[in-house]
């Protein structure tokens, strides 16, 4: 479904060049939940940006349900993040002058989708966050944990077959970070196929599957925890 | 998608009111500035009358010595002596045409109602009204038998009537020009031509003729010319039957042709006529020079548009320049501001197009907005050159192309302000925007 061959990120300024992700390698199938780790500067968002077609790579060869991501043009990316893709972002990222309603409505705009049609798909992905009843408030009337459901919403609101989430519950406190979860989870159990980025070893726990990211590259967990512990130097791919 | 767009530029100009109000003042300073000249320079450039512009001819005759020069760009003289002019209205030739000459005389009705007034008058042939499109609320042209006998026949203005009659129907009563009884024979509607391109002698833009009488008239009344008399010679002239028979120019002259074989039929008319006159021993040249100007072509070669209106009108436009270049800058501040939220969408499936398009939506907003303010403005400018100069009186005004060109230009000026700073936010790296957000 996802495959990323040999994917390679740098950076390049006059003076340096950095190398957020080096020869990337991963599969991941339909239906999949998986938790990445690691360190602040390993490079799980650049993994995440990529994945969600935000940003190009430099080198390698990243398909998604078959599509060669590298040939297509930013138009046919934006289309295609539009039709298969949902971000979750952990500061919430909604737009401060659209009430809750309207942000959850705005991928489907983008998708061309009617007035009639766009109206039953927002009260529906509302309705499964609990915020059917809060359709006219702006963000900024909502708590953390609420506004992170509305995001939530406004990813689900496309009907994508990824879910890419990059710290959904790094603002919040543990009660809301446990029911953003818990909707995550049910999500996933609905079929989605969710990517979450996270720092909470217990969230990560929670996810079927994990994989670390370290320089760049997925790094074998075991041989992450002795790193961590300072008893092993070296980064191995899996 | 362009209601969402318009949607959201409305939410954008309540976020930063200040910002969009200083956009909008300066567009429409820009436009009000602009729309104020170019309405004038449209007044003074537009075709009088663009349905038969091309058939009307004012003929230009060179009646004089071999070498002797005169100071136009062709060598030709503007207007026609009388000799010439009864020639051309006497020719058989079957086409409308007529001479033509400004005088003036005092208006009165001979009694003690109406103080008189000095009015200019114009001498014609009832040609003249068809030729001229004229419209006739009372009455109508007098008839050729008065052309040809020289009637005292009169036809006057709506304006004139209103003043002279309470705006009844005066066809039929008498007005005086100085001693003088005429029949008003009709009444026609206010001339609506801007320009007074059937005498360009003593300014364009001078109002239209308030009178007219018969041509023929001209020799019984001594009808002597409000208008400019030149010559090329010295001629001893102690009457008005001197004046007559000379050589001075101070007549014009208009003849209709309605296809080019009418007007290359009437050219050899007018070289045989100079071979005649020649022969004849009114002037000693070796060649044939004259010059048929249709009305375009007259207005062009009088000047009637001059490099100072051109240069006010580029001036216009690089205040208009200037106005976009501080909306440039507000929009640069204004649409880099709003790169986190861009991030958001280009997150969520907009594309650069669909993400530049609303930029641009809100820009054309702006200038559709300050464009309307901007009409405001150029009607105020206008306002203060008809104030300041009589002279511009019919000019000084905006007809419906320009009321239409106004909020079009300001929609293309903010248009033209906000292509780079949507260009840049549109192509700013998605993933970085929400970086920063």
């Amino acid at each position: 479904m996802l495959t990323m061959q040999n994917v390679s990120k740098v950076y390049t300024t006059e003076k340096v060049q950095t190398h957020a992700l080096r020869d990337f390698n991963l599969e991941v199938n339909e239906g999949e939940f998986i938790a990445v780790t690691g360190p602040s500067g390993s490079g799980k968002t650049t993994f995440l940006n990529i994945a969600g077609m935000l940003e190009t790579y430099s080198s390698g060869q990243y398909l998604l349900d078959g599509i060669d991501i590298g040939r297509l043009s930013d138009n046919q990316r934006a289309d295609l993040r539009n039709q298969k893709i949902g971000f979750i972002f952990q500061g919430f990222n909604l737009i401060p002058d659209l009430n809750i309603f309207e942000n959850v409505e705005v991928p489907l705009r983008y998708r061309g989708i009617k007035s009639a049609e766009r109206k039953a798909r927002v009260m529906e992905c509302l309705e499964q966050v609990g915020l059917g009843s809060r359709l006219k408030h702006l963000p900024q009337q909502l708590s953390g944990g609420q506004q992170q459901r509305v995001a939530i919403a406004r990813a689900l609101a496309g009907r994508p077959r990824f879910l890419l989430a990059d710290e959904p519950t790094g603002n919040l406190d543990s009660l809301m970070a446990r029911q953003v979860m818990e909707l995550l989870e049910k999500i996933n159990q609905e079929g989605a196929t969710i990517i979450m980025v996270t720092h909470d070893p217990e969230l990560a726990r929670r996810a079927p599957r994990n994989i670390q990211v370290v320089d760049g590259q997925i790094a074998d967990f075991s041989l992450y925890q002795k790193q961590l512990a300072g008893t092993e130097p070296a980064v191995a791919e899996v | 998608m362009l209601a969402h767009y318009l949607d959201l530029s409305v939410r954008s100009f309540k976020r930063t009111p200040m910002t969009t109000l200083l956009m909008i003042i300066a567009i429409a300073l820009g436009i009000g500035v602009t729309m104020t000249s170019l309405s004038v320079y449209h007044m003074m450039s537009m075709d009088p009358m663009p349905h038969k512009s091309s058939k009307l001819f004012h003929p230009q005759l060179n009646t004089r010595d071999q070498g002797v020069n005169w100071w136009t760009q062709d060598d030709l003289p503007h207007q026609l002596t009388y000799i010439d002019a009864k020639n051309l209205y006497q020719a058989d030739i079957p086409a409308l045409k007529t001479p033509s000459v400004k005088t003036g005389y005092s208006v009165h009705l001979n009694d003690d109602q109406i103080k008189p007034f000095m009015e200019t008058v114009r001498l014609i042939d009832n040609d003249f009204f068809t030729m001229f499109d004229m419209r006739f609320i009372y009455g109508g042209p007098w008839s050729d038998e008065s052309d040809n006998s020289g009637e005292l026949v009169t036809v006057i203005s709506a304006e004139l009537n209103d003043i002279l009659f309470g705006g009844e129907n005066s066809v039929g009563k008498q007005v005086f020009f100085d001693k003088v009884a005429f029949r008003i024979v009709g009444v026609f509607d206010d001339f609506d031509y801007h320009v007074k391109f059937y005498d360009l002698t003593n300014g364009a833009f001078n109002q239209n003729e308030q009178v007219f009488i018969p041509f023929s008239l001209i020799e019984p009344l001594e009808v002597n010319n409000w208008g400019n008399t030149n010559g090329w010679k010295y001629e001893d002239i102690r009457s008005f039957q001197d004046k007559l028979n000379s050589e001075l120019v101070w007549l014009q002259f208009w003849v209709q042709l309605d296809s080019p074989e009418e007007v290359t039929s009437y050219k050899n008319f007018l070289t045989n006529y100079l071979t005649e006159q020649a022969t004849l021993g009114r002037f000693e040249r070796q060649d044939v020079h004259f010059d048929l100007k249709n009305v375009m072509q007259w207005l062009d070669y009088n000047n009637v548009v001059t490099e100072d209106n051109r240069v006010v009108v580029g001036l216009s436009f690089l205040f208009l320049a200037v106005c976009v270049a501080n909306i440039v800058g507000l929009l640069l501040g204004k649409f880099l501001k709003r790169v986190p939220e861009v991030g958001v969408r280009r997150a969520l499936g907009a594309s650069k197009r669909q993400v530049f398009m609303q930029h641009l939506v809100e820009v054309s907003l702006l200038g559709l907005i300050g464009g309307t303010l901007g009409i405001a403005i150029a009607q105020l400018g206008l306002w203060g050159v008809r104030s300041t100069y009589s002279y511009y009186d019919a000019l000084a005004t905006m007809d419906l192309s320009m009321f239409l060109a106004a909020p079009l230009i300001a929609i293309l000026a903010c248009i033209i302000a906000g292509l780079y700073p949507a260009w840049l936010v549109c192509n700013t790296n998605p993933a970085y925007c929400l970086k920063t957000q």
